[in-house]
């Protein structure tokens, strides 16, 4: 019975957890942009405007909830939350910290440490393209299925360097458990690398980098949505809170990559060259991996809003050619190349 | 009608995207930096570019066409000879203006021995050329540094004669009236004023010479 | 429109209508183009304007020569300045009468400030249009301190009814000394920062060379002017080729493109805003060497009635050749007045332009031709 209840309250604080980050994310967003940008953004809700995205969540919240007339409504509907769900989901497998220890009993910071996790990931990142295709075909728009023909395209085009970058990491770690790949990267290499996936796979974490960029439809590969090309493309129709799941979907998937990245490549908790656990208490432990796990993704949140401002964007014919002549050769080269070290090696 | 083929050389750097995406990212962190520090600063207007309107106001120029005012002179008697010239010039014919002569018992409301009795303008109209003023031969109608002229009804867009006076006042409490314009010099120095330059019609053409220095130097102090 | 040739072959079933515009955020002003689609590649595309003809024409004729100088304003909104002195500048052909070299000099100065604000928004708009942003903050930035001083210069930021048949109605405020002092640096420094943030970036590259290119000779048939056939390669220019305004005495060159791409007409608005501010330094530079109290307009009657004739008048606006054609028949009101906008006659080469591209290159041909639909559709 306690087991159940602690997956719970882990349940529960992974997804308020994330969903904060999300809503924090939207502001960071608009700050930082107009930061780059020599404005000042959003800062008249509440200091530094920071309950700016309530007020906008108060807004989408209380506009009127549009269907057009010609949508096919069931799937209409169902596009955002298609969307949204496997956002969330795939937090369920990602850790955010290592463990901690409470009455005598150690708990696993991570919502289910299953063997497969790595697959999980691979799996319901593919699902979100669902969302998107569906939302713009029913929505009975050229923008919105242009923008959700382009976002399918681009998203299973990426699936395959994104997948092949991942493999090579499992050669090295030998597991697809994400909590033993986390693990494995404690201690130092060589004498003075960090034991990190991003030292063992610099090739791989650049693909993965370059693909968690196109999963996430974000700038440089924000085609989907297009501002000046296709309006909004995908969700155009979309308005209220329906637009509201589809744009906090978005927070929560660039949250989940983040994650991924710094678990595979970053680290995870652990911090270079020292040991955390070998001087801090358990409890105290378990709050500091869980705060340098949670460093590390927001500095790669705030990747994703920086190189939005800085670049601009693919065309579509350029992001296929990048993906399928670019991105899957390397990926293959460097899977190729991992495990030829590792045949050698062992 | 063929298309010119353009064959694309790029360097290696431009070749590997990542080089000049990370000068880029190099430049605009230079900028985050520099405007995230400015934020903290004390004061409305502290990103340099960015003014927090209402509570903090950019400085107008003192020759800016806004609003509209009538003007009195030091005796606090209209200007207004009720001519009709700006109504005749206005491009968008939003000035209305009627003429009457001013009655006996009224003279020290009035400098001229002609009035307007009735001189409205219709805002929604204007395009704030300025040409009323340019030929305004008493400099009555001068155009002021109202901008915020946005109203929830039509009717609150016409201004007539009351409302263009208090325009004045209020500009006169606030030392925002409008610097006297320098003369335009006319090519032919013989020649009469030219026709468009309003403030050479002016009897002192000396005085407004002389006040080109305190103009100059509150320009400097402005800046 | 749609059994037109270049669906050869097709019905048009085989291909999808989009309409672009009039209300689109890719759409400068109220254009409007419907863009047959084979999947992403527009098969053909069709303009449509007219969504902001106010008949500008048509009200000139019943407004005196002074009085169409605001209207003029609105052509171009991004450089009325230049709009204004054209207009100007064909009424005083007509009249027989020259402005005297110190408004010449100031009409350089402005003239040349509103061509660089007019490329910064054109250049800024084509990197928001390709997804870039921040380079655009950065131009509109400067932008602003333009129009600052402009505000000093008459009152008015956008709409600045600038000058007077004859002559300008104000010589350059005090502080302009100090305020271009401030501003330059700054203006090329922006313009450094988008250099950097776009030219070299090869996402850039890959967007704007090759894309929707025009030949020199094709250019040229089709009437195009200014920065989009210079782009073509043709090196002309009415500054250069016809001087006006005492442009033949300052020391600029001409930039041109080859291929007639959008990243050419992208380097060739880069460059010319650096021509524009060396052209300003030496235009103030001899405005300084003149007397104070040297004329600013020549001698005009206070009704304008030109003799009865007409006149056509052209100069370069940062869009091309903008021309006023003025018949006169002694009276004070134009008998007719044609303008000859730049973006009309590159507009109408749009069709040919995108055939073939992508729809986001259809975006981007249109925002790097600087098509201003107040100009377009007068």
């Amino acid at each position: 019975m306690d087991d159940w209840l602690i997956a719970l309250i882990k349940v529960v604080f992974i997804w308020v957890w994330v969903l904060l980050i999300a809503v924090i994310m939207t502001w960071v967003e608009r700050r930082g942009a107009s930061m780059i940008q020599d404005r000042l953004g959003p800062n008249r809700a509440g200091p530094f405007g920071l309950l700016q995205p309530l007020a906008d969540g108060i807004k989408l919240f209380t506009k009127e909830d549009i269907v057009p007339d010609k949508a096919k409504k069931i799937l209409f509907s169902l596009g955002p939350i298609l969307f949204a769900l496997p956002a969330f989901s795939a937090y369920a497998v990602v850790p955010f910290g290592d463990k901690i220890v409470l009455g005598g009993k150690e708990i696993i910071l991570q919502v289910s440490d299953i063997n497969v996790g790595f697959l999980y990931v691979v799996a319901l990142g593919s699902m979100a393209v669902y969302g998107i295709i569906v939302g713009g075909w029913a929505s009975n728009n050229k923008y919105s299925i242009l923008g959700g023909l382009r976002s399918t395209a681009q998203l299973i085009s990426y699936e395959v360097p994104l997948g092949l970058a991942l493999l090579a990491i499992t050669l090295i770690y030998g597991t697809f458990s994400l909590r033993e790949i986390a693990l494995a990267q404690q201690g130092t290499f060589l004498g003075v690398f960090p034991n990190w996936g991003i030292f063992k796979q610099p090739l791989g974490f650049i693909l993965f980098i370059v693909t968690a960029y196109a999963e996430a439809n974000r700038v440089p590969f924000d085609l989907p949505e297009a501002e000046s090309e296709i309006v909004s493309g995908y969700h155009t129709e979309y308005g209220s809170m329906r637009l509201g799941l589809y744009l906090f979907g978005e927070y929560v998937n660039l949250c989940t990559l983040s994650a991924l990245i710094v678990t595979f490549y970053f680290g995870a908790w652990h911090l270079p060259y020292i040991n955390m656990a070998a001087f801090l208490g358990p409890i105290s432990y378990g709050i500091a991996s869980f705060l340098v796990f949670f460093l590390k993704v927001s500095f790669f949140l705030w990747l994703f809003v920086w190189v939005r401002w800085t670049v601009p964007r693919f065309r579509y014919d350029q992001v296929m050619g990048l993906g399928w002549k670019a991105l899957i050769p390397l990926a293959l080269i460097n899977l190729f190349i991992t495990a030829l070290a590792i045949q050698l090696t062992i | 009608m063929a298309k010119p083929v353009v064959e694309k050389k790029y360097t290696l750097g431009e070749r590997i995207y990542l080089l000049e995406i990370l000068k880029g990212m190099v430049l605009t962190w230079k900028h985050f930096v520099f405007n995230f520090m400015a934020s903290f600063r004390s004061g409305p207007h502290t990103v340099p570019t960015t003014w927090q309107y209402p509570e903090d106001r950019r400085e107008i120029s003192p020759i800016f066409r806004g609003e509209h005012m009538q003007t009195l002179d030091d005796q606090g008697r209209e200007k207004c000879i009720g001519c009709g010239m700006c109504a005749k010039i206005c491009p968008a014919q939003c000035i209305s203006i009627v003429k009457a002569k001013v009655p006996e018992d009224q003279q020290e409301l009035y400098a001229g021995k002609t009035y307007s009795s009735s001189f409205n303008i219709d805002l929604l109209r204007c395009i704030f050329c300025g040409f009323c003023e340019e030929v305004c031969p008493t400099n009555a109608i001068v155009l002021g540094q109202g901008y915020e002229l946005a109203e929830y009804r039509r009717e609150g867009c016409q201004r007539d004669k009351a409302r263009l006076i208090e325009n004045f006042r209020l500009a006169r409490e606030s030392g925002k009236l409008k610097p006297q314009r320098k003369p335009v010099i006319v090519a032919e120095p013989k020649a009469k004023p030219a026709p468009e330059g309003g403030a050479q019609k002016d009897p002192g053409v000396q005085k407004v010479e002389q006040a080109k220095p305190k103009k100059a130097a509150a320009a400097k102090e402005t800046t | 429109m749609l059994e037109d040739s270049c669906l050869s072959g097709h019905s048009t079933g085989d291909y999808v209508k989009i309409n672009i515009g009039p209300s689109h955020p890719a759409m400068h002003g109220t254009l409007r183009v419907v863009a047959w689609t084979d999947g992403e590649t527009v098969v053909k595309a069709d303009p449509e304007i007219g969504y902001l003809h106010r008949g500008v024409e048509k009200l000139a004729e019943a407004m005196t020569y002074h009085q169409f100088i605001p209207i003029t304003d609105r052509l171009n909104y991004c450089s009325a300045i230049c709009n204004n002195v054209s207009y100007e500048m064909a009424v005083e052909k007509l009249m027989g009468i020259e402005a005297p070299e110190k408004a010449q000099l100031i009409r350089v100065i402005m003239m040349e400030l509103a061509r660089i604000a007019d490329h910064q928004v054109c250049v800024g708009i084509l990197g928001v249009d390709l997804g870039a942003f921040t380079p655009f903050f950065y131009l509109i930035i400067q932008r602003e301190e333009i129009y600052e001083i402009f505000e000093w210069y008459n009152g008015a930021r956008l709409t600045n009814t600038f000058g007077r048949i004859g002559g300008v109605e104000a010589d350059l405020p005090d502080d302009f000394d100090q305020r271009w002092r401030e501003l330059r640096p700054n203006l090329i420094k922006a313009i450094d920062e988008t250099d950097k943030l776009l030219t070299h970036n090869r996402i850039w590259m890959d967007r704007t060379i090759g894309v929707t290119t025009f030949s020199a000779e094709d250019a040229l048939n089709w009437g195009f002017t200014g920065p989009c056939l210079r782009a073509c390669g043709v090196k002309r220019d009415m500054r250069k080729d016809e001087p006006y305004c005492m442009y033949d005495r300052f020391d600029f060159e001409v930039p041109t493109g080859k291929h007639g791409d959008v990243f050419d007409r992208y380097m060739v608005r880069m460059r010319e805003m650096e021509e524009s501010i060396k052209i300003i330094d030496q235009a103030y530079k001899m405005y300084k060497e003149l007397p104070a109290d040297a004329p600013l307009m020549a001698k005009v009657p206070k009704a304008i009635r030109p003799p009865a004739g007409e006149v056509y008048n052209a100069i370069e606006t940062p869009n091309g050749e903008l021309g006023f054609f003025v018949k006169s028949d002694g009276s004070d009101k134009p008998y007719r007045l044609k303008i000859r906008p730049p973006c009309y006659m590159i507009y109408q080469a749009f069709p040919e332009m995108v055939k073939g591209e992508m729809i986001a290159d259809l975006v981007a041909c249109l925002s790097s031709l600087n098509v201003i639909a107040g100009e377009l559709d007068r």
